[in-house]
């Protein structure tokens, strides 16, 4: 089956954000086509040019979201009047306020699902038009946009912070909307092109499910939505200093375009409980949601995982990028209190510095270091040493993640503001111990296979510690469980396989239905056989899922863990 | 406040901080005057029970202790949810809804396990509820990004006096050289000029906003190349030449070179001026009206510095000066190129267009006339010139152009968008 892969700022760009699991993906599901429709961020992102894509991917579309070329169509009568309906429709929408971005909620019934379908059909109208006519870019910019934005703000029943809007803000809206509006003059949407695709995944919500909106809208192709990080929310964070006024706008203009992009998606694929809640919040339909995990490249980690175990057993390790959302500080502090009870107790933090902040707290964490734990010595001539040691990965005493991990006995996460942690996942595929404060996906990832303590709390991390580093039977019962729930979890292999399902799935579920034509143009009755839907007709005859690196008996779309953890027991 | 919540709470009699999410909205909703932290009746309420830290002005300051959830015992919590509040008072104010609140806590580390402890389901409810008990100024002045107005820059405003020297210089080096050698000067003058308004024109306020814009360059050369010489080839062709090669007439276009710099300061006023305005104005038709007399002001201001330029000039090259064609080209140049750079490129190219071809159809008329049976195509020509001298074809066309745009950006450059700046998205 054919793919249409769609992308924001992503794979197949070298600096792209989700390049590896995209890679991955396609990679992994050899037996579909793949087209890539990507939309690039910035100038430099073009020049850094592509990864090296495999032959699944019959075909590369970019457009740039950072520039918008003018066509030099100006509308005459007819066509601005369409314009003029349509975008003071989708201004009326976003000034109107109310429950905004929460159209499927049930606390906010009829009339956000009436504004949020007029946003819809103002945007597809939009949408037709710049199909039609062309031209879309200049008329978003023109002073016919902004006068309708500026009568949409002064309209009665509009927002409070929207009537504060003067002549400034609007021209700030009316530019952001031009550029967020912009995958809409795009020429994807033709029948050779985004038509002809059986399924459009959009690798992140926002303006890359733009074109999978349209493409639904347009030839009814189904869409299915993966969201890592929500969109939304990242919009949220990323607002900055805007006037209230803008930041009112913008916001209901995402939130009304993510939950017209999780109404119309077939299957949403949120990747941890964190982003299904956004989802859900939304509007998003519960049973359109499938929680589909981040897979992680469990082969690097398996020797050390598998190996005996090597450790240093009074050596706890931090492994990450040292900012200050990871709260060394307070990990400092409970170390001081584990060196009360085990007095001969290591600390090892590997990572470098983040960009920014991250220099000035590494060398703020290394003096705390410094002024808590004195150098110490064996013996009267030995040279003292500190017991905390700041590394990192790639010298020549940790070549590897892995051996990172492999370094300590109990692995220790402190972070205050977590999001997917990347670093417990690694630690857990290293079957290593964790002790991790309760933030973010952490209490979703972990499961019942390690210690978790409230953030910010020192001594209920040292307690925790202490007790794993006084009990190597726990350890290592622990440490065995997180490899096996990581490797049923996180593995590149279950992310893949879920996917080719849900394609599977969808593909089966909500077919195109194309109108095949004959010679004279007229539609050809039962062209397209009933048949044609069966999902089992798309996939190759003879290529069958995971069929690399895994015994024959394994071969089937692997969902229990026990037969997971066989698998990867007999490599 | 009300002590309704609190009776109504079995399992915990003895806390005023004992209500749950739905009394509180109600209370909310009954009283909207917010509480201030450590307010009166709070304290008073509780009395000696209050431990010190539950004052939440008395927490350890700093970025880092700041985020900390209250994680006290419920009991001795009076409101946990204005504890938040108050840590987290300039996220609360500035939020334009309860999404962004919510977006803002997770970021500093608050999760559902968290909310919970404040007694809400989640994240979400949690910001809802400290949207609606912030007190928000709506009426506030709000910050206004004010498109910053661009500064005048040293290097155009000192760039734009090349043109008016070159010419100077050119005109100079012509008038004390004879034969092949002042055709020499000449045609390298002509070249450095052009150059040089091209150098001036790149770079400051009459810059093209769109690189991709329909170029017009030839049309302007063929303008000035006509104000130059144009009037003595109409006139020797009317009277049955030209014998000899054409002899131009210096005064105007070094008037028009000088004025380039006259223009861009002006175009420069006018863009910064319309800038500054657009910062302060609240409507639309507002900011058009105030516009309007600004760009006026500016035209005329234009005008009067290349009157005053042509007189000077004439003056100095002792030469009678055409002002009616040199004033109305030098308006109708200075509009195209204004609408141009602020984002109008069609009717310019149009217009410029336009003139040029009625100015090149008078000669042509003229010469077309000497063919047998030709002779009505001279008339107009000869009528306009017999009524008003040769300098009225010029004059009229670039009259009639300069009108026209005129009009034309006198309701577009009055826009908003057209002051726009490109990079305005956040």
């Amino acid at each position: 089956m054919r793919i249409g892969l769609l992308t924001e700022g992503g794979y197949p760009y070298v600096s792209g954000d989700a390049r590896l699991w995209c890679d991955r993906l396609v990679r992994g599901l050899g037996q579909h086509e793949f087209d890539v429709y990507a939309l690039s961020r910035s100038e430099r992102q073009e020049e850094e040019g592509w990864v090296p894509l495999p032959p699944q991917v019959c075909r590369v579309r970019t457009a740039p979201l950072w520039s918008a070329e003018e066509d030099g169509v100006v509308y005459g009568r007819r066509a601005r009047r369409r314009f003029v309906e349509h975008y003071g429709a989708l201004a009326d929408v976003l000034c109107a306020g109310g429950e905004g971005p929460r159209a499927g909620d049930a606390r906010s019934g009829g009339v956000s699902a009436a504004e949020a379908d007029r946003f819809g059909s103002a945007l597809y109208g939009l949408a037709e038009l710049a199909r039609d006519e062309g031209g879309l870019a200049g008329a978003l910019r023109s002073e016919t946009a902004v006068r309708a934005l500026e009568r949409a703000c002064r309209a009665p029943g509009a927002l409070r912070t929207a009537r504060t809007a003067r002549v400034p803000e609007l021209l700030t809206v009316a530019a952001h909307l031009e550029r967020a509006l912009r995958p809409l003059s795009l020429d994807w949407y033709e029948g050779d092109s985004l038509g002809a695709v059986d399924l459009c995944h959009a690798a992140s919500g926002g303006p890359a499910a733009l074109p999978g909106l349209l493409a639904r809208h347009f030839f009814g192709v189904p869409l299915l939505v993966t969201e890592y990080g929500v969109r939304l929310r990242t919009h949220y964070l990323a607002a900055g200093d805007a006037p209230p006024a803008v930041r009112a706008l913008l916001a209901a203009f995402h939130g009304r375009l993510a939950a017209e992009i999780y109404a119309r998606a077939e299957v949403i694929t949120p990747g941890n409980a964190h982003a299904r809640r956004w989802q859900e919040h939304c509007g998003a339909d519960r049973a359109k949601l499938r929680t589909v995990y981040p897979g992680m490249d469990a082969s690097r980690f398996s020797e050390v995982g598998e190996g005996p175990d090597s450790a240093d057993p009074e050596t706890l390790v931090w492994v990450g990028r040292v900012e200050p959302t990871k709260d060394l500080v307070s990990l400092l502090h409970a170390f001081a209190e584990i060196r009360k009870e085990e007095p001969k107790t290591r600390l090892r933090i590997v990572g470098a510095p983040s960009a920014g902040e991250g220099e000035a707290y590494l060398g703020h964490c290394k003096a705390l270091a410094a002024q808590l734990f004195p150098d110490e010595a064996d013996g009267l001539h030995a040279v003292g040493d500190n017991p905390v040691s700041f590394e990192e990965i790639g010298g020549p005493e940790l070549p590897t993640s892995a051996d990172a991990y492999a370094a300590g006995a109990v692995t220790v996460l402190s972070s205050v503001v977590e999001g997917f942690p990347i670093s417990l996942v690694e630690s857990m595929l290293c079957g290593r111990a964790t002790v991790s404060t309760d933030v973010g996906a952490v209490v979703e990832v972990i499961g019942g296979t390690g210690l978790v303590v409230p953030p910010r709390n020192p001594r209920a991390l040292a307690e925790a510690c202490v007790a794993l580093l006084r009990d190597p039977e726990r350890r290592e019962r622990l440490g065995a469980a997180a490899r096996a729930r990581a490797l049923e979890l996180f593995t590149v292999e279950q992310n893949v396989a879920a996917f080719h399902g849900i394609y599977l799935e969808i593909v089966a579920r909500c077919p195109v239905r194309r109108v095949v034509l004959d010679e004279t143009g007229e539609p050809l009755p039962f062209a397209v056989p009933a048949e044609a839907h069966v999902p089992g007709r798309w996939t190759g005859p003879a290529v069958r899922l995971m069929a690399r690196g895994r015994p024959g008996w394994a071969a089937g779309p692997p969902v229990r863990a026990t037969s997971r953890v066989a698998v990867e027991g007999a490599r | 406040m009300s002590g309704l919540g609190e009776l109504d709470r079995p399992g915990t009699p003895d806390s005023p901080g004992g209500w749950d999410e739905r009394s509180r909205e109600w209370a909310a909703g009954q009283d909207d005057v917010p509480e201030q932290p450590a307010s009166g009746p709070v304290t008073d309420v509780l009395g000696p029970e209050v431990p010190g830290p539950d004052v939440p002005g008395s927490d350890v300051p700093g970025p880092d202790r700041s985020v900390v959830p209250p994680a006290r015992p419920r009991r001795t919590a009076v409101d946990p949810v204005k504890a938040l509040m108050h840590r987290h008072r300039e996220l609360c104010e500035r939020a334009v809804d309860p999404l962004e609140i919510a977006a803002g806590l997770e970021a500093h580390g608050v999760t559902d396990r968290t909310a919970a402890r404040f007694r809400h389901r989640d994240v979400f409810s949690l910001a809802e509820e400290l949207y609606a008990r912030v007190p928000r100024d709506e009426d506030a002045p709000s910050r206004t990004t004010v498109p910053s107005a661009p500064r005048a820059r040293a290097d155009w405003a000192l760039l734009a006096l090349l043109p008016g020297a070159l010419g100077a210089a050119t005109v100079a080096g012509a008038r004390f050289t004879e034969g092949q050698l002042r055709l020499i000067v000449a045609a390298v003058g002509t070249l450095a000029v052009a150059l040089a308004v091209r150098a001036a024109l790149s770079r400051g306020p009459l810059r093209l906003a769109d690189r991709t814009a329909r170029p017009t360059g030839g049309w302007t050369c063929w303008l000035i190349a006509y104000a130059a010489l144009g009037d003595a080839l109409l006139r020797a062709a009317l009277t049955g030449g030209p014998d000899a090669p054409p002899t131009a007439a210096p005064a105007g276009v070094l008037a028009l070179a000088l004025s380039c710099a006259p223009a861009l300061w002006c175009a420069h006023l006018f863009t910064a001026r319309a800038r500054r305005r657009l910062a302060a104005s609240r409507g639309l038709e507002e900011y058009a009206t105030s516009v309007q007399p600004l760009l006026l002001g500016t035209f005329a201001l234009y005008l009067a510095a290349l009157t005053g330029l042509l007189a000077l000039c004439g003056a100095g090259l002792g030469e009678p000066v055409a002002y009616a064609q040199s004033l109305t080209l030098g308006a109708l140049l200075l509009l195209a190129r204004l609408l141009a750079a602020h984002g109008f490129t069609h009717a310019p190219a149009r217009v410029l267009a336009v003139t040029a071809g009625a100015e090149a159809l008078a000669l042509a008329a003229v010469f077309a006339a000497r063919l047998p049976g030709c002779d009505v195509l001279a008339v107009p020509v000869e009528t306009l010139v017999t009524a008003w001298g040769t300098g009225a074809v010029p004059a009229l066309a670039c009259g009639t152009g300069a009108l026209t745009l005129l009009i034309h950006s006198s309701r577009t450059l009055t826009r908003a968008s057209a002051h726009a700046t490109p990079d305005a998205s956040c």
